[in-house]
């Protein structure tokens, strides 16, 4: 199989990420649950992940650093223990379902308004008008990194720099993001990251994280056991164990230390650029191929600049397409069925970004890049394209 | 134009594991079906998701298990494949 669909979840991982979860399952007990051999195994493992995840991201605190099963947690703990009723919340129309559900329950619930950043036909959005949606009672700036269906990057340094002009909390959606673009949230007035550890960082499902900033304070989602403060009739309001009530997945965790070692050793810039390089020989292709439309910024002249420079280096390695007047479902069956090769059609849990780019009836199909695929594979799934292209 | 006998039937499902299961079911029954994504022009407010794909020699088949074993699902909508399955193939 060729393996497209690198955007929901990274198929091939290192291997010694996949030895080190067998390793932590036949080693390791529970964290903080006890002083025994086995327990400080545990609590050693996930202590040298936090640091490791903290310089990862440019977190300057390890006791910032909350794993959590994946990203959609990550952000419904972060949103519900954030906002507060009534606040003013501004997002974008390139966010996923992870983002906009936790939104639209408090819009519902607690009188919580919302703006939206509107994205072109291109998916882009004009940062100008995002910094003149602010209000006076607007509590946060909510906004993905990269869009999970266009791949096109947000310049997260310029909304920071909005959002501390403002005195606003940025909370960043990182899912498509970590381990494939640098980020650094002390550089870029990241508040809050949000990550998962299965995409871009190569480590299991099952693991993702949040990144707090100092001095920033999250109201528990959940409360429990800690193995510490046990007489306390509340949850501990120490990081991290405030937002982490419950055994930690440690095997988990333990192939996402492995897995961000790995990224350190091959680094993200090589990861990026070897990503970028496939995306874009797709695109390329795709782009001239009649009977193929290409979704996104891949900077184009007419529109905003989302970001200075080169806009490979921002993008995500995402191309979403569609075939002549095809159902994106029907031509994502037949690559997987004909070709061998795993693509993602429909809605992508990006239902503003469809709106925008005018795909809600039929969908696209998208296509996602990892750093284990190769060039041969991209151009398999090229000559797959360009035959059904010219079918019929 | 694709040829008219490209026609196929689609179950719809809420949930991925109501699929699961109707797969389950038919399986025990001994009528072929296949996972395929729902395709867009079908699928109304599900949006994304999994479907069974039927071939229109087994719907009689398959629309009898409904009836009698009232397993949950969607929808049943049938659809003409656009693309030809009869198409050159160079790779």
């Amino acid at each position: 199989m060729i393996y497209l669909d690198n955007a929901a979840t990274t198929l091939h991982k290192p291997d010694c990420v996949i030895d080190a979860v067998c390793t932590a399952m036949h080693t390791i007990g529970n964290s903080a649950r006890g002083v025994h051999g086995g327990s400080l195994d545990a609590a050693r493992t996930i202590y040298e992940a936090r640091l490791k995840t903290a310089r990862f991201f440019g977190c300057p605190d390890e006791t910032g650093v909350v794993f959590t099963s994946n990203v959609t947690e990550s952000l419904n703990i972060v949103i519900n223990g954030l906002i507060d009723e009534g606040d003013h919340v501004i997002t974008t129309d390139l966010e996923h379902n992870s983002v906009l559900r936790p939104l639209y329950r408090l819009e519902n619930e607690r009188g919580v308004s919302l703006s939206f950043a509107r994205a072109d036909n291109c998916g882009r959005i004009n940062y100008s008008e995002m910094e003149n949606l602010i209000r006076k009672d607007t509590k946060a700036i909510v906004t993905t990194h990269v869009s999970n269906l266009t791949g096109n990057g947000l310049d997260v340094a310029r909304i920071g720099q909005i959002a501390h002009k403002h005195g606003l909390l940025y909370i960043v959606d990182a899912a498509q993001s970590a381990g494939s673009i640098p980020i650094d949230m002390e550089r870029d007035k990241i508040d809050v990251l949000c990550f998962t550890g299965h995409k871009g960082l190569y480590g299991p499902q099952g693991t993702g994280g949040i990144c707090v900033m100092p001095g920033i304070s999250v109201r528990p989602f959940k409360v429990g056991g800690t193995g510490v403060q046990s007489y306390l009739k509340t949850q501990p309001v120490e990081m991290p164990v405030r937002l982490e009530a419950g055994t930690m997945n440690a095997h988990g965790i333990a192939g996402l230390s492995t897995a961000i070692d790995y990224i350190n050793r091959v680094g993200v810039g090589a990861i990026h650029e070897h990503e970028a390089n496939l995306a874009r020989r797709f695109y390329e292709a795709m782009r001239e191929t009649e009977g193929v439309t290409v979704y996104g910024d891949f900077g184009q002249e007419d529109g905003p600049r989302q970001c200075a420079g080169d806009p490979w280096k921002a993008r995500g390695a995402i191309v979403a397409v569609n075939v002549r007047d095809y159902d994106s479902a029907e031509v994502a069956d037949i690559l997987a069925m004909d070709y061998d090769i795993a693509t993602r059609a429909g809605a992508h849990c990006a239902p503003r970004m469809h709106e925008a780019l005018g795909t809600t009836d039929r969908g696209a199909v998208r296509f996602s890049f990892s750093y284990f695929n190769t060039e041969e594979e991209v151009d398999s799934a090229i000559a797959a394209v360009r035959e059904l292209a010219q079918t019929n | 134009m694709p040829e008219k006998n490209n026609l196929k039937y689609y179950i719809l499902f809420d949930t991925n594991t109501h699929g699961f299961a109707m797969q389950a079911l038919l399986k025990e029954e001994g009528i072929p079906s296949r996972i395929a994504p729902a395709p867009r022009a079908i699928q109304g407010e599900l949006t994304c998701g999994m479907s069974l794909m039927i071939e229109p020699e087994n719907i009689g088949d398959v629309r009898r298990v409904l009836e009698e074993k009232k397993p949950r699902y969607h929808a049943v909508r049938s659809l003409e494949g656009q693309i030809n399955p009869h198409r050159d193939r160079y790779c």
